[in-house]
């Protein structure tokens, strides 16, 4: 009996301990996941892809990115924008007023977005030679990547100064945890390496109204150029070089797909035609407003007031407005009196709005394409650089590109000398003001004046009703909380 | 009916003791068995023996343990000693009896398995063809006829009656008759049977008695249902703490985490959400995990890893907490967070039981906010604009108007009175090979908040069979469906009930075509409160458990059980929301299946060397999977939005999702136990787990322990002294916990929409891909560390029973998701760093404090005293957590990890009151002006920014407390029921909504502004003034408050109508309240809810959540 027993216990135990036995039974199954060791970039489908993932993060609603009204609150410090007095305004008005605090919400966007973004770039740079596809596809996307690269930088560069520079940050390296920032000159040499690289490898047109082009890339680096020029490199010998690369554009304008609009009103979403994709966008993140993370809400409420639903987070300052040429320009970039005929004055916040990005509903969730980088200013820089470089201030072609667009700003046209209107000398002084007027509120006033060293003489004419700096004016934003706490050793200054 | 190890017990019946372990050379048994289900045992089962010259006590005792028969009789009233011959060959059981005994002096009855001997006449022996002497006694004078039952009428066969300081005495029939002769009316019968408490019945010249027997759930024989075993409750080394079905029987429980809450120390049960099926929070010994799951692991019938939500707690027969690590380290990589071991029910040998209870039910909201009423706030939002330079918003006319008309009150529009109904059904019975329990349950409640509402359905059989005489069978299935909407309450400021903070009073909910308003011009930049909580979050569970197993005993102590389980759930999630701010109505629909399956082989070896030493021995092998498959539709800009979730083609975009999971689990175990002398008990226990989220080296980890125990009650010295029992417990092991999903090894890139989608042409949506956080391929378990020391006590004759805990657990290795700066990408990469601490001291208290006939009461107490802490993060000094609580009303990371602190800690600015008008010059240093907020300026540098952030509030009770009383008197039971926690802060966000502006809502609606400081009048209060100036910070100590509450949890009446007036039938009428008052300083509406989207194990914060609610319930129960 104590045999039996005993075969019994052994079957049963064998039998049971032999179900699950299976060498594999504690592999885990990937089969769903996409791994970077796996094939993830290793065709032109998987490069187009990650290419997508190198604009995402610039798009990401409330997380990353230049869709918010964070993108205004960060160049707050400009004489076009302000916010609310009281409100729920804090964090734009530390902006507005020189205080801003690492920990400010909105300070993190664009660092983040444009880190996300330059991962993404440096996944793409170091697969798509071993990648198999179409070759002007794969080097069209690669120039993409490097262009993106470069533009995320110049964004970090201008904003922060110094900052790590990443250029394998798609492979996680514990070193890069104690890492520490890049001078400013060494940010710049990258940012027109990259831009070079892209020029190279891209096509002229664009792929598509929200992708880069080889036109793109030039128009950038010319305002690089014209960057370095001035605040805090003084590198005026830039100042030919941005003017030679956005006088080749403007000459090749029609190659490369741009050009300007015949009038300023067609630059901007109204009810019945949104224009996006004009031809003078030379660089605008696209959105599908179709998920909430992917929309466009600098524009819309932000951009409204609160009697009409908006959310008063941006609009004009008193003196900015007041000096503004009555013209043509001026009644479409402004809204300046409710449906019910309330002027601004008695508006709650007392300020005009800016209605050209108010978008062409009452929402906050906007498809409407972001245009950085309007082909205007690559006239602008042209006509800068040019009477900078050449220290004449009638030079023909300089003002012949200013002209232009103060013409289209009375409803004139364009191409049409119009001596009511035209300049027949500039300084450089005047054609950043009149920069100023023709991109109130986008994205490139507050830089203007940081490389100008103008801050303080804006600020000093500040209407006394508008908020006033709280302290020492400061040029460069801190850096977010988040970055020194993980690497205390991290600084910008 | 298999050999069980028969239990050492003094009572003069009980014959079989120390004999069962010796094979009698005289005598050898042969057994068969017939097999057919309506045959009984008795019938079937053939004897032979040759045996001359032998006690009867020999006799017996072979009989018992060679076949299942068990004899039954009073000692006094049979001679084991008497020397019998008998030879019979494959014999009847009467047969054998009726060789064995004179018949003419006692009869027998068998039941079953059951033998039972009576004496004819109680003074005489039983005799066969003997020549022994017997004592003679006088003939007793009065005969007294009774019947014993149990507390539920049903009749207790084999009970010992005894005449009190005689040797006279009885047993009870079948049917729990007896009959005694006693020698006068002033006799005292001593009524007793073992798992019963003993009871002395004075006749007082009654010849006819009902005696009820109570249970004696506290006594030691009690068998406690430990991990993978059972074991008697007086040699437990472990921390466990039982549950009895007693102390909430008379309570409308509807949930298990109802059963737990305030019941057993160590446990901190939370209902995040007081929703009905709403999400609740369990805490066995507080929280040791950061990043993983800090809920406990949930063994339902053997199925480990189940959810506590799929049992309804009629089913359940018993239900343990084991806390320590002794205990809890059989669950090895996931017995971190402590067990909560659930047994349904079986059913009994015996007529069949049916139950039927239907309840009804009422609830209103505990409590609501005190806010403005529209005249009043049309005046506050001028004074406002006032301050700020601003024109005035309201006209006077306005003002006046409100005044009269009123305006909106949004807690009315929302909350509204609740309902419930619950139906029960169960029948149960057996006969002596099959054993069934079924029931049936179905509830249905709506909540206290608009369109919330939760529905169950439950349907489960356990069955029970002896297929052979050692091998038995069981299989227990269960069905249940839920189905909840908006039960969650959201609990962030977007959510509806953060709506009434938000919105004005003076805007209307609906405009004049009873469309809900869109925007609230005044105040809130959210959407409408009733448009929020109108919006649909469905989900829909069904799960379909089965687990069987089959139990074969070798020979005596060697069992093997096989069990396997099966669970598979399908879980649809419907969601709708009509987004009227932006015009997109949207709607989102998944499915998701997951097919979770167990095997476990347990091989148990039990046995008693000596009569001292008492050992079991358990191995079990046990493997599980666990996979999920699931996709869904997210559609946005509905053509039809009454279709909602049900038509997702006519739409304007949608995408959708696909996710695939597995998990496995391979784990082998042993434990030993062993007693020596019932005195000294030792556990050990080790369990080796493999996981499929683990790589290398890392996948298998161990986890020991080792308990010891020292009945000291059991030594001689002891025998005399004022403990009935008194244990000392100490214990030492390991556990560990996952903590991590799968995949936290591998990099993978993140496809999903929300991840790296973008558009290139401002249309269409392209998909893209983004890198994931950076793999760990070095993670391993996280794990805990825990002693434990602890006493069981009982005095007063056993009328009062205390147990006291200390632990202390250490959970080193901690899966923490470290964020990695935003330069490198972001995100979080998870390591094994650092170490919490939890260490703690729980009391149980029990007493009969009135113990009479007709009036009972027993009550219980427990406490909890718990200290976390975190000792370390590794080469971190601190880890910020970005939760949602606050939506975008807070801007810096509400909570902070940093050693020497609780893992549930504020961060924000320290708030000091308003500036006095004393205090002005100092004020201006900081730009403010008298009547402005003031915080604490920590680094001197005379601004208020993030450098003067601290630690201000930590949201993890430090205790707990419960206090049940259940009082009877004759037919009635009233359960009084109090809980409380204290020592930890709440993050008061809704207040904060209602009394400064903030993002969500630009103007002020709590009530208190009235109070605010005013110049000259009101400059003792601490609510600032109307100010440019004034800084006025969510994240501040301003808004953090104790949450410290003591509830009166239940209170019910249960009255059971004699069931001699209904015929038999048993009715039992209930009335209960729950939460009936709540003792708090608490601002908001309830101190115990919070917002579910906290982080961590942060607790504490609410920004709208939903409250409990107070609830009365009236049932009838019947009995047949």
């Amino acid at each position: 009996m104590k045999n039996i027993i005993q075969t019994k216990l052994t079957v049963l135990v064998c039998l049971v301990f032999t179900i699950c036995s299976c060498s594999d039974f504690l592999e885990e199954d990937l089969s769903a996941q996409l791994t970077p060791e796996g094939d993830a970039l290793a065709n032109e489908n998987g490069l187009t892809a990650a290419l997508v993932g190198v604009y995402s993060p610039l798009t990401k609603t409330w997380q990353s990115g230049f869709e918010t009204a964070a993108t205004q609150g960060i160049l707050m410090g400009g004489d076009d924008l302000t916010t609310h007095k009281a409100s729920n305004k804090s964090d734009f008005r530390e902006f507005d007023q020189f205080n801003v605090a690492q920990q400010n919400g909105r300070l993190p966007f664009i660092w983040r977005g444009a880190y996300k973004s330059i991962q993404g770039s440096n996944n793409i740079i170091a697969n798509y030679q071993n990648a198999t596809g179409n070759e002007s596809v794969i080097n069209q996307i690669a120039g993409e990547a490097y262009f993106l690269r470069a533009y995320n930088y110049f964004w970090i560069v201008r904003l922060w100064g110094k900052a790590p520079i990443l250029l394998n940050s798609q492979v996680y390296d514990p070193e890069n945890l104690t890492m520490s920032s890049s001078p400013t000159e060494e940010i710049y040499a990258q940012i027109i390496s990259d831009l070079e690289q892209s020029i190279s490898l891209m096509q002229k047109l664009k792929p598509a109204t929200g992708r880069a082009s080889q036109g793109t890339a030039k128009a950038i680096l010319a305002e690089v150029y014209l960057q370095m020029a001035g605040w805090p490199l003084k590198d005026t010998s830039k100042y030919a070089m941005a003017a030679s690369i956005a006088k080749d554009l403007i000459d090749n304008q029609d190659e490369y797909g741009f050009g300007l609009m015949d009038n300023f009103i067609d630059l901007w979403p109204s009810e019945t035609i949104n224009n996006d994709g004009n031809k003078e966008e030379v660089f605008a993140l696209n959105f599908s407003a179709v998920i909430a993370s992917n929309s466009n809400s600098a524009y819309g409420n932000a951009a409204r007031p609160g009697e009409l639903g908006g959310w008063d987070d941006y609009f004009s300052e008193i003196a900015f407005f007041n000096n503004f040429p009555d013209q043509l320009r001026k009644e479409i970039t402004f809204q300046t009196e409710l449906p019910d005929g309330t002027p601004w004055e008695q508006f709650n916040t007392g300020r005009p709005y800016y209605e050209k990005l108010q978008g062409d509903a009452l929402t906050w969730r906007n498809s409407l394409s972001l245009p950085l980088e309007r082909m205007a200013e690559v006239y602008f820089n042209y006509a800068e650089a040019q009477v900078m470089a050449t220290g004449d201030s009638t030079d023909p072609d300089a003002l012949e590109a200013v002209n232009k667009i103060v013409r289209r700003a009375y409803g004139l046209p364009l191409n049409t000398p119009d001596a009511s209107v035209d300049y027949t000398s500039l300084t450089q002084a005047q054609i950043v003001q009149e920069k100023a007027w023709e991109f109130a509120g986008e994205y490139c006033r507050w830089f203007d004046l940081t490389r100008l060293e103008m801050v303080e003489s804006v600020t000093a004419n500040k209407n006394p009703d508008d908020l006033q700096p709280l302290g020492e004016i400061k040029y460069y934003m801190p850096l977010p909380a988040r970055e020194t706490l993980v690497n205390p050793g991290l600084n910008n200054y | 009916m298999k050999k069980k190890q028969k239990s050492r017990v003094f009572l003069p019946w009980h014959l079989n003791y120390e004999l069962k372990m010796r094979i009698s050379l005289l005598l050898f048994i042969t057994l068969s068995f017939a097999m057919q289900a309506n045959s009984s045992y008795g019938q079937k089962t053939k004897i032979s023996i040759d045996k001359t010259q032998a006690t009867l006590k020999e006799i017996i005792n072979d009989i018992e343990l060679s076949t299942d028969f068990k004899f039954l009789f009073i000692t006094k009233t049979v001679n084991l000693n008497k020397k019998v011959s008998i030879r019979v060959k494959k014999a009847s059981i009467q047969n054998v009896i009726e060789t064995l005994f004179d018949t003419s002096k006692i009869s027998y009855e068998i039941d079953g398995r059951k033998i039972l001997l009576k004496s004819k006449e109680i003074n005489n022996d039983l005799l066969v063809n003997s020549t022994q002497t017997v004592e003679i006694k006088a003939e007793p004078q009065i005969i007294v006829n009774g019947k014993i039952t149990d507390a539920n009428s049903n009749p207790l066969l084999g009970v010992n009656i005894i005449e009190k300081g005689t040797n006279n005495g009885a047993t009870a029939d079948f049917d729990g008759n007896f009959s005694i002769n006693v020698e006068d009316g002033n006799a005292v019968l001593v009524i007793s049977s073992i798992g019963y408490i003993s009871i002395e019945v004075p006749i007082n010249g009654r010849t006819t008695l009902n005696i009820i027997l109570e249970e004696d759930t506290s006594g030691l024989e009690e068998v406690v249902i430990v991990g993978y075993g059972v074991q008697s409750k007086k040699d437990l080394t472990g921390a466990i703490s039982i549950v009895k079905t007693e102390d909430y029987k008379d309570q409308p429980v509807t949930r298990v985490d109802q059963i737990l809450q305030g019941r057993t120390p160590g446990v901190n049960v939370t209902n995040s959400s007081g929703a009905p099926g709403g999400t609740v929070s369990i805490r066995i010994r507080g929280a040791n995990s950061i990043n993983g799951s800090n809920e406990p692991l949930y063994v339902i019938d053997g199925f480990v890893g189940a959810d506590f939500r799929d049992v309804n707690p009629a089913d359940i027969e018993s239900m343990q907490v084991l806390k320590d690590a002794s205990s809890t380290a059989i669950y090895g990589s996931r017995g971190s967070n402590g067990v909560v071991l659930i047994t349904t029910k079986s059913g009994r040998i015996g007529k069949p039981r049916i139950s039927f209870t239907v309840r009804g039910s009422i609830s209103n909201s505990i409590s609501e906010w005190d806010l403005l009423d529209a005249a009043t706030f049309a005046q506050v939002v001028n004074e406002r604009a006032a301050s700020f330079g601003q024109p005035a918003k309201f006209t006077q006319s306005d003002i006046d108007q409100f005044r009269i008309n009123g305006g909106t009150d949004w807690q009315d529009e929302l909350f509204i009175t609740g309902y419930g109904q619950e139906y029960q059904l169960n029948y149960s019975g057996g006969s002596d090979k099959v054993s069934y329990f079924v029931s049936g349950n179905y509830l249905n409640q709506t909540g206290i908040v608009v369109n919330s509402d939760f529905t169950r359905f439950g349907l489960r059989t356990n069955i029970k069979a002896d297929l052979t005489d050692k091998l038995t069978a069981d299989i227990k299935m269960n069905f249940n469906k839920r189905e909840t909407n908006n039960v969650n309450g959201e609990g962030n400021t977007s959510g509806a009930l953060a709506g009434p903070l938000t919105w004005a009073p003076t805007t209307p909910a609906r405009d004049e075509n009873g469309q809900f308003t869109i925007l609230d011009p005044t105040s809130s930049i959210k959407a409408n409160p009733l448009e929020s909580a109108y919006n649909d979050n469905i989900s829909e569970v069904n799960i379909l458990t089965a687990n069987g197993s089959l139990n074969y005993e070798f020979f005596e102590g060697l069992t093997l059980n096989v069990g396997y389980g099966l669970s598979y759930s399908n879980t649809q999630n419907k969601d709708f929301s009509l987004q009227l701010l932006i015009d997109t109505p949207s709607a989102s629909r998944s499915s998701t299946e997951s097919l979770f399956l167990q095997n476990t082989n347990n091989l148990t070896y039990k046995k008693t060397f000596n009569d001292v030493h008492n050992l079991t021995v358990t191995g079990v092998f046990e493997n599980q999977t666990r996979k999920i498959d699931g996709f869904g539709t997210n559609a946005s800009n509905l053509l039809y939005p009454i279709f909602k979730y049900d038509n997702l083609t006519l739409v304007e975009a949608s995408s959708s999702y696909a996710i695939k999971r597995k998990e496995t689990l391979l784990s082998y175990i042993g434990r030993l136990n062993y007693g020596y002398m019932d005195k000294y008990l030792l556990t050990a226990s080790v369990r080796s787990d493999g996981s499929s989220k683990f790589r290398g080296n890392n996948r298998y980890s161990t986890f020991p322990s080792v308990a010891l125990g020292w009945r000291i009650t059991k030594e001689n010295f002891m025998q005399n002294s004022f403990f009935d029992e008194l244990k000392l417990r100490a214990s030492w092991g390991q556990t560990g916990s996952q903590a991590i999903g799968p995949f936290g090894t591998v990099t993978t890139l993140a496809t999903d929409e929300n991840s790296g989608s973008a558009s290139f042409d401002g249309n269409t949506l392209l998909p893209g891909i983004v890198l994931g956080n950076p793999g760990n391929s070095d993670l391993k378990w996280e794990t805990t560390d825990q002693i434990n020391f602890g006493i069981d006590m009982q005095f007063f004759n056993n009328r009062m029973g205390m147990s006291l805990d200390y632990y202390e657990k250490s959970t080193k290795d901690l899966l923490l998701n470290t964020p990695l700066p935003l330069y490198v990408g972001g995100g979080i990469i998870t390591e094994n760093v650092g170490q919490v601490d939890n260490s703690g001291f729980e009391i149980g208290i029990n007493a009969a404090i009135v113990n009479n006939d007709n009036f009972k009461w027993d009550a219980t107490f427990n406490g909890s005293f718990l200290k976390n802490n975190i000792a370390n993060l590794g080469d971190l000094d601190e880890i910020f957590l970005d939760g949602s609580v606050g939506g975008g009303i807070t801007n810096m990371p509400e909570n902070i990890l940093t050693p020497g602190h609780s893992i549930s800690s504020y961060w924000g600015l320290n708030y000091l009151g308003t500036w006095k008008t004393s205090q002005a010059a100092e004020a201006a240093q900081f730009g403010n002006v008298p009547g402005d907020s003031r915080y604490q300026d920590i680094n001197g540098d005379s601004a208020i920014n993030g450098d003067d952030y601290m630690i201000i509030g930590q949201g993890m009770p430090k205790a707990t407390y419960g206090l049940n009383n259940i009082i009877s008197y004759k037919n009635f039971t009233i359960n009084i029921f109090f809980n409380a926690m204290t020592g930890y802060d709440k993050w008061n966000f809704g207040y904060a909504t209602g009394i400064m502006p903030n993002v969500d809502a630009r103007e002020v609606i709590h009530v208190d502004i009235l109070d605010r400081w005013e110049a000259g009048t009101n400059e003792n209060s601490n609510i600032p003034q109307f100010s440019p100036t004034s800084l006025e910070e969510i994240q501040s100590s301003r808004f953090i408050e104790s949450g410290d509450f003591v509830r009166l949890k239940n209170l019910s009446v249960a009255y059971d109508i004699p069931k001699e007036k209904l015929g038999g039938l048993g009715i039992q009428v209930l009335v209960s309240g729950t939460n009936l008052i709540t003792w708090t300083n608490y601002k908001g509406l309830d101190p115990e809810s919070f917002s579910n989207n906290g982080i961590g194990d942060s607790s504490g914060g609410d920004a709208g959540s939903y409250p409990n609610s107070k609830t009365w319930t009236v049932g009838i129960n019947l009995n047949f």
